[in-house]
């Protein structure tokens, strides 16, 4: 599903050159769930950034299911983002200003669908982590067990093929992070979607099919 | 406290640099806000502070205008004042040292050199030119020896000498010429500017000379007066003695029930003829008027101060939060805001100060209005200050009170 | 997109409501500046109605003279007769002293058929007062020396009085109650609007009515055609010839172009004043919205990196803002337009209702190429946003 072939990050300031990412090369197949752990700092942010498309690499080549991404323009990069990336963030990055529902509704809205296909498909998404009961809720409501659940039902409401998650259980005690990891676990095995997960949890780790490591810009397991 | 204030004032500079954009949109806000506010103050003070010729303003009243009303039906007749009426009332009043009468500007037309020169004329009264005080550049005013013969004799302003001989040097023994009337002149006095309407003239003549007749015992005419009295105590003493006078003079025309003539301080006889009426000066409503005019002027640039102000605060929520945090109270971080905004609408009103005395400087070296010019005095300097000080609070206040409000936690958050 | 764009503004807007309070003051400001210049300017492009170069006025001492009645009138018509006889000049005419472009004013009302007309400027007017003015007669014609004798006084309107009184119909022939509705005046011409306050003010109404030797007791003022030789060498002796004629009198020659050109400065450089602080005021505005939107966009840093990765171009980012602002700005000029249509609707001043709803078009669109501007340079540094680098900004 999604191919890395030499991977390289470099970080350019005026007096210091850092190497972020040096030499990866990494084949996540369809319908794995991968974790990818290390010490801050080793790069694994930086991986994960590369693999959404967010950032683009200093050298190497990525290709996402089967397509060669490295030549995409910015709109072809952003419309690909948004029918096969999903992203969960550590800190779960909903607008603050937004309904829930609204909030699940977002990738929809950079896609041609009507008003009432986005209602629809935000309501099931939302049904699948368990919050129907919560959808006129602004976050500043909720508790970070439910934001991160919103977060994930934003994630998966357009049905994308991988989803990407930096640290999801980050902000959360154990219980909610638990449950954070079984609706990740169901979402991996019962649609087959690809996930990759940045994690500090050996733990959480665990749970999942394979786990990488990294050490200073390098794969080290 | 001392050392308290200095940090505070280190503090507000640094901050003030960091963000350099929002502090360039701040002070180009405040100042021209400011300058505009100080060219119109300094526009104001000329119109109403002493100035040449009016120098005794303190110990006069001014008389202007005549009414005569007939309160049932309506209407109302209001003109200047007659001749007569200063010389057969006001001048037995006891309280009045000197009177100096006036008749309005008349224009008549001179033709020289194939040219038109338009010569704006005045008669006057002898205590005329003792009640006001114009220089003379040459010559002497005429005297009481002079009016009583009616001769025919004219002091004239430098622009007319000027326009009318050429470049002489003295024009005393000479002869000008206006309605086919030939007067010699006795003296020239230096130019008087166009918003002292009432003392501006190109030529004085002795009202004795006058086509009209000056003895008609109307009340209605075309003079106006100064009443100067013995000192300044002896003013209010004087508008009192005149308004006690003013009850008994008869009316004399049928149509009319009432009649009012009043002597107004300079600030009043101005405002009367513009919002005021016989009976009431037009003070209040000329003062309010100013008033709003200003307040709205000030309600845009205002608005957006307080607008970027409240962005800077919110902009370091961060940093107010983690202050807090350490320990900084509310007052204190309150405090450093004011100062602050102390400081930039300081700035704002010293780059202000610039920009007003550029402006004035070109308006008088342009010359935009004749003879008018504009200095930046003491007065409009405290004005400017008082506006520079009231602006600075009004717009820091409610940032102010906004960041006092700001939640610790939640600032520390921020996104 | 719109709606949801609605709904983010709107749950924001007690934080958006200085921004909205700036944009509301500045559209009133703004519409104050254009209703003037939309008024000035549809009254400028109106026709001027009358031919006002090479006239003089001649200001004269009228009660100087001798008291007896018909030597009066002899006086005056020997005067006229010689001044006409000059070779420089075309045409003369006596005239009450509230002819165009002076400062005096003499208004008086009428009384058609049950209606009170107000306001209407009374010119009297001696015999060779068109053949000064040159106006354009629409109906009927001049007054004649037999008008001066009629039963009932003839008068001459002008065609906003016309309007005013007979809508579209004609106005020859039929009669009108004077002020106190006691005497009839009978209509015998029509004259086109003419703009005697200056180019940029209305017409106003205007009668004329012939002038009687009654009046020539009070009458003050010559109106002089001259010839286009004429220069100051004739203005001079022109002078000197009135004053020869009218001892004991001042005499003041005035060119009409000059008092057209007073009264016009009298409504220009206020006007000039009132746009340079007032564009000074929106220069301002729009400094401060551009930083207001600037600091908007790096507090929203998180969400536009989130956007990005969602799926948004770097072009849909900018365009959001930009929206956004253009929505804000609809919010504030829907207050501003609900406040400023009560000038039409209720004639305020008694402008044409035209003038304002012009002016709030464009003012409306004024405000709108104000806020794309300022929004238009934070919107592509919102595009410019790195998506990674902002989302992990903690």
């Amino acid at each position: 599903m999604i191919r890395l072939q030499n991977i390289e990050k470099v970080y350019r300031t005026d007096t210091v050159e850092t190497l972020a990412v040096n030499g990866i090369s990494l084949d996540i197949a369809k319908g794995e769930f991968l974790s990818i752990m290390g010490p801050s700092g080793c790069g694994k942010s930086t991986l994960l950034n590369i693999m959404g498309l967010l950032d683009e690499p200093s050298r190497g080549t990525i290709r996402i299911a089967g397509q060669d991404v490295s030549s995409f323009s910015d709109q072809r990069l952003a419309r690909f983002r948004n029918e096969q990336l999903g992203f969960i963030f550590q800190s779960y990055h909903l607008i603050n200003d937004l309904q829930v529902l609204d909030n699940v509704e977002l990738p929809l809205l950079y896609r041609s669908s009507s008003a009432r296909e986005r209602r629809d498909l935000a309501a099931e998404a939302l049904e699948k982590v368990g919050l129907s009961n919560r959808l006129k809720h602004f976050p500043s409501q909720l508790s970070g067990g439910q934001r991160q659940r919103v977060a994930i039902a934003r994630a998966i409401v357009g049905k994308p093929q991988i989803i990407l998650a930096d640290e999801p259980t980050g902000n959360l005690d154990s219980a909610m992070g638990n449950e954070i990891m079984d609706i990740l676990i169901n979402l991996n095995r019962n649609d087959g979607t690809t996930v990759v997960m940045v994690t500090h949890d050996e733990n959480m780790a665990n749970k999942t099919h394979r786990l990488v490591r990294l050490f200073d810009g390098s794969q080290v397991q | 406290m001392k050392v308290m204030l200095r940090n505070y004032f280190k503090i507000a500079i640094a901050v003030l640099k960091r963000r350099k954009f929002f502090t360039f949109i701040s002070l180009f806000g405040i100042s021209f806000t400011l300058t505009i506010l100080m060219v119109g103050t300094a526009f104001l003070d000329k119109v109403i502070s002493p100035d040449y010729p009016d120098y005794k303003r303190e110990r006069s009243l001014y008389v202007g205008s005549m009414e005569l009303q007939n309160s049932k039906e309506g209407w109302l007749n209001r003109s200047n004042v007659s001749f007569y009426f200063f010389d057969h009332y006001v001048s037995r009043l006891k309280s009045v040292e000197k009177i100096g009468i006036s008749s309005y500007s008349k224009a008549s037309n001179a033709y020289i050199n194939n040219k038109k020169i338009v010569i704006s004329y005045k008669y006057t009264n002898a205590d005329y030119w003792r009640v006001l005080e114009y220089r003379f550049l040459e010559g002497k005013p005429y005297a009481e020896q002079q009016i009583l013969h009616a001769e025919r004799v004219a002091v004239i302003s430098k622009a007319i000498k000027k326009a009318y001989f050429g470049d002489v040097s003295s024009v005393v023994g000479q002869y000008i010429s206006a309605d086919e009337v030939n007067y010699r002149v006795i003296g020239v006095v230096d130019n008087v500017a166009k918003t002292m309407r009432n003392f501006a003239g190109d030529m004085f003549l002795p009202y004795t000379v006058s086509k009209e007749n000056y003895k008609k015992p109307d009340l209605m005419g075309s003079y106006s007066a100064v009443l100067l009295a013995r000192s300044k105590a002896d003013v209010p003493k004087m508008k009192l003695e005149f308004d006690q006078m003013m009850k008994k003079v008869p009316i004399g025309n049928k149509e009319f029930d009432r009649l009012y003539c009043n002597a107004d301080y300079f600030f009043a006889s101005m405002t009367r003829g513009i919002t005021g009426d016989g009976k009431d000066s037009g003070i209040t409503k000329a003062v309010s008027v100013l008033v709003a005019l200003v307040i709205l002027f000030l309600l845009l640039p205002t608005i957006n101060l307080v607008n970027i102000n409240i962005t800077r605060i919110m902009e370091r929520s961060s940093e107010i939060g983690v202050r807090k945090a350490f320990g900084a109270s509310s007052r204190t971080l309150v405090y450093q805001f004011i100062v602050e905004n102390m400081i930039l609408t300081f700035l704002g009103g010293l780059l202000g100060l610039f920009f007003s005395a550029l402006m004035i400087y070109f308006f008088n070296s342009w010359n935009l209005m004749d003879g008018v010019r504009l200095s930046l005095n003491f007065s409009v300097l405290m004005y400017s200050f008082l506006a520079c000080v009231f602006f600075g609070l009004i717009s820091g206040v409610y940032p102010a009170w906004r960041m006092s409000r700001l939640n610790v936690v939640k600032a520390l958050k921020a996104q | 997109m719109v709606k949801h764009l609605f709904k983010l503004i709107w749950n924001k807007r007690r934080h958006n409501f200085l921004f909205l309070s700036e944009i509301l003051v500045s559209f009133l400001v703004i519409f104050a500046v254009f209703s003037f210049l939309v008024y000035y300017y549809m009254n400028y492009r109106k026709p001027m109605g009358l031919a006002y170069d090479r006239v003089w006025s001649v200001n004269y001492n009228s009660n100087q003279q001798s008291k007896n009645m018909d030597s009066l009138v002899i006086f005056y018509e020997d005067l006229q007769k010689a001044l006409k006889s000059m070779p420089m000049v075309e045409a003369v005419s006596y005239t009450s002293n509230n002819f165009p472009y002076s400062s005096g004013i003499m208004t008086t009302g009428l009384s058609p058929a049950g209606k009170k007309v107000y306001n209407v400027n009374n010119y009297m007017v001696g015999d060779d007062y068109n053949k000064v003015w040159k106006m354009t007669l629409l109906e009927g014609r001049w007054f004649n020396p037999e008008d001066k004798v009629a039963r009932n006084k003839a008068i001459i309107i002008n065609e906003s009085l016309r309007k005013e009184i007979f809508g579209k119909a004609p106005a020859i022939g039929k009669s009108v109650g004077d002020y106190e509705d006691k005497g009839k005046l009978k209509i015998i011409g029509v004259v086109q609007d003419f703009k005697a306050n200056g180019d940029f003010w209305p017409a106003g109404y205007a009668l004329f009515s012939p002038l009687d030797s009654g009046y020539l007791k009070h009458t003050n003022v010559l109106l002089v055609k001259v010839r286009p030789e004429a220069d100051a060498g004739f203005e001079s002796s022109l002078y000197k010839f009135m004053a020869s004629r009218l001892k004991n009198s001042s005499i003041e020659i005035q060119h009409l172009s000059e008092m057209r050109d007073a009264k016009n400065e009298q409504t220009i450089i206020p006007m000039l004043i009132f746009m340079i602080i007032a564009s000074f005021l929106i220069i301002n505005v729009a400094l401060g919205l551009f930083g207001v939107l600037w600091y908007n966009i790096n507090q929203r840093r998180g969400e536009i990196g989130l956007r990005r990765a969602l799926g948004a171009s770097g072009n849909s980012v900018s365009g959001q803002l930009i929206s956004e602002s253009l929505i804000l700005a609809t919010m504030s000029l829907a207050v501003g337009c609900f406040f400023a249509l009560q000038f039409p609707i209720m004639n305020v001043f008694n402008v044409p209702s035209i003038v304002y709803v012009i002016a709030i078009f464009l003012s409306i669109a004024f405000i709108y190429v104000l806020v794309f501007v300022c929004a238009l340079y934070p919107g592509k540094q919102a595009a410019a946003i790195h998506p990674a680098v902002a989302l992990h900004e903690e």
